[in-house]
């Protein structure tokens, strides 16, 4: 039984039926044609599955099984949007979902790492923190700044920084952020927050499916 | 522009009538007596594409007016009773303003401020929730009294909020859904009725629902931040995948699809 994200840049798939197995993860635009699961969440899911399960479902699902705590904030970072859920006392006490002014944070970070050669694990989180409104145009003030002189390493992390911060506020400014998805590997983005991260790596939500896929067994 | 206050009304020369908002129920009876056809206004009735008002409203406005000002220009009216009391809201005026402009036919401002309580048994019953809203936004075309639907249901969630333009944004919703806001206003025929309005069930997860642009938006947002279990959520035109998925989650995770 194979179980799918598909979000907007990677698609992260496991075989639950495997013993031991563990989640492999392809880039969405090396996806083979034809590829269908058990179940699916992610950006791109419905497509490729007759089981789908919305991602704020599956990130809170998600959170049930990997947090041993009844109180919580679980932050998802993503390609293209943000999410979070509060659990206070086992309970959902709020949720949101932005996928405009978050719009392509993590997509854009990779971006600039590529383009301009760096190499996020070996930054520091900076001091200074750019006013970001969205990914997009966020740029700009990386642009102002290289003109301006900014090294293009300590322009970018400001950037990143802007962008953390944005998604500690969005998160509601939480004390500690359990935090999933791609950019729990960038230290740079994990560092610019102002509390406590706990990187639960990038298959939260696959997590969150095996909940389904354990009631599908039975 | 006309106004009912100063102008004698020719009701035997009507046989199509635009309304907007709720104009008051004497109102809407005089039409129903005369066997005037109603179109609300309000509702998606033409097939035609809505930049065809961009000449008149801004694209940035509340989706029911723009909807309202599209409607008006491809109905064969004899008439348009818009209601700008405190029942509906300012720009409903500004808008009557441009309808009197845009057409030639009279133009009748209302203030609903009518006090008889008709009851809400649609808000409270078990039928499916577009079902409910569908009922309710008919009834503004009558002014008779309702006839019990069926028994009212204990909830498992609530919408608040006015009756969406795009009902897809119901469909998540269990038939055991309570509606409050200005709906339940609506079926009470006392749109003005700003108690009614602001009451809530706070032991039920509600979605405060905001039709973008609509002042009604901030009173969502209050509410939604004094319920201990609420989700606010602001839709426009159409209902995006985001604001059904949010909805989707709320009510699953609160337990409200069990």
């Amino acid at each position: 039984m194979i179980l799918g994200d598909f979000g907007t840049s990677y698609c992260k798939f496991w075989d639950v039926s495997v013993p031991d197995s563990q989640p492999t993860v392809i880039a969405t635009k090396d996806l083979p044609a034809g590829i269908e699961v058990t179940i699916a969440t992610g950006h791109n899911g419905k497509r490729f599955s007759r089981q789908y399960i919305n991602e704020l479902i599956a990130l809170a699902r998600g959170g049930e099984a990997l947090i041993n705590e009844d109180t919580y904030v679980l932050l998802d970072c993503g390609s293209r949007d943000i999410k979070f859920v509060t659990i206070q006392n086992g309970d959902l006490k709020e949720m949101d979902w932005n996928t405009e002014c978050g719009a392509s944070m993590g997509f854009t970070i990779e971006l600039l790492e590529k383009y301009y050669e760096l190499d996020y694990t070996t930054m520091q989180a900076p001091e200074r923190t750019f006013s970001v409104t969205c990914g997009v145009l966020g740029m700009s003030h990386i642009f102002d700044a290289v003109i301006a002189g900014t090294p293009v390493a300590d322009a970018v992390a400001s950037f990143i920084k802007g962008i953390a911060m944005n998604a500690y506020r969005f998160a509601g400014s939480p004390e500690k952020i359990y935090l999933s998805g791609g950019l729990c590997d960038n230290p740079v983005f994990i560092n610019s927050f102002p509390c406590e991260v706990v990187p639960l790596g990038r298959f939260a939500l696959l997590k969150g499916l095996e909940h389904y896929a354990r009631k599908l067994e039975h | 522009m006309e106004n009912s206050s100063t102008v004698i009304i020719d009701f035997d020369t009507f046989k199509q009538v635009g309304i907007v908002g709720m104009p008051p129920v004497d109102c809407i009876g005089q039409l129903n007596e005369r066997q005037i056809t109603i179109h609300d206004l309000d509702a998606k009735l033409v097939p035609q594409s809505i930049d065809g008002i961009s000449p008149y409203l801004p694209k940035v406005y509340c989706a029911i007016l723009r909807t309202v000002v599209l409607n008006a220009m491809h109905l064969d009216l004899d008439a348009i009773y818009i209601d700008v009391g405190p029942g509906k809201c300012d720009s409903a005026l500004h808008v009557s303003t441009i309808l009197g402009e845009l057409l030639d036919i009279p133009i009748f401002r209302t203030r609903n401020q009518d006090t008889a309580n008709y009851g809400t048994p649609v808000s409270t019953s078990k039928l499916d929730l577009a079902s409910k809203f569908l009922q309710i936004t008919e009834g503004v075309k009558s002014a008779a009294h309702y006839e019990t639907c069926s028994s009212p249901c204990a909830p498992r969630a609530g919408f608040w909020g006015v009756p969406p333009r795009d009902f897809s944004v119901l469909a998540p919703f269990p038939n055991t859904t309570h509606i409050y806001g200005w709906t339940r206003c609506m079926e009470n025929k006392t749109p003005a009725n700003e108690a009614l309005e602001k009451q809530y069930n706070p032991d039920i997860p509600t979605v405060f629902f905001a039709q973008s642009f609509c002042a009604k938006t901030a009173l969502a947002k209050f509410l939604a931040h004094q319920h201990p279990h609420a989700l606010f959520v602001d839709v426009d035109f159409h209902t995006g995948s985001s604001a059904r998925a949010k909805i989707q989650a709320f009510l699953e995770l609160s337990g409200a699809l069990q």
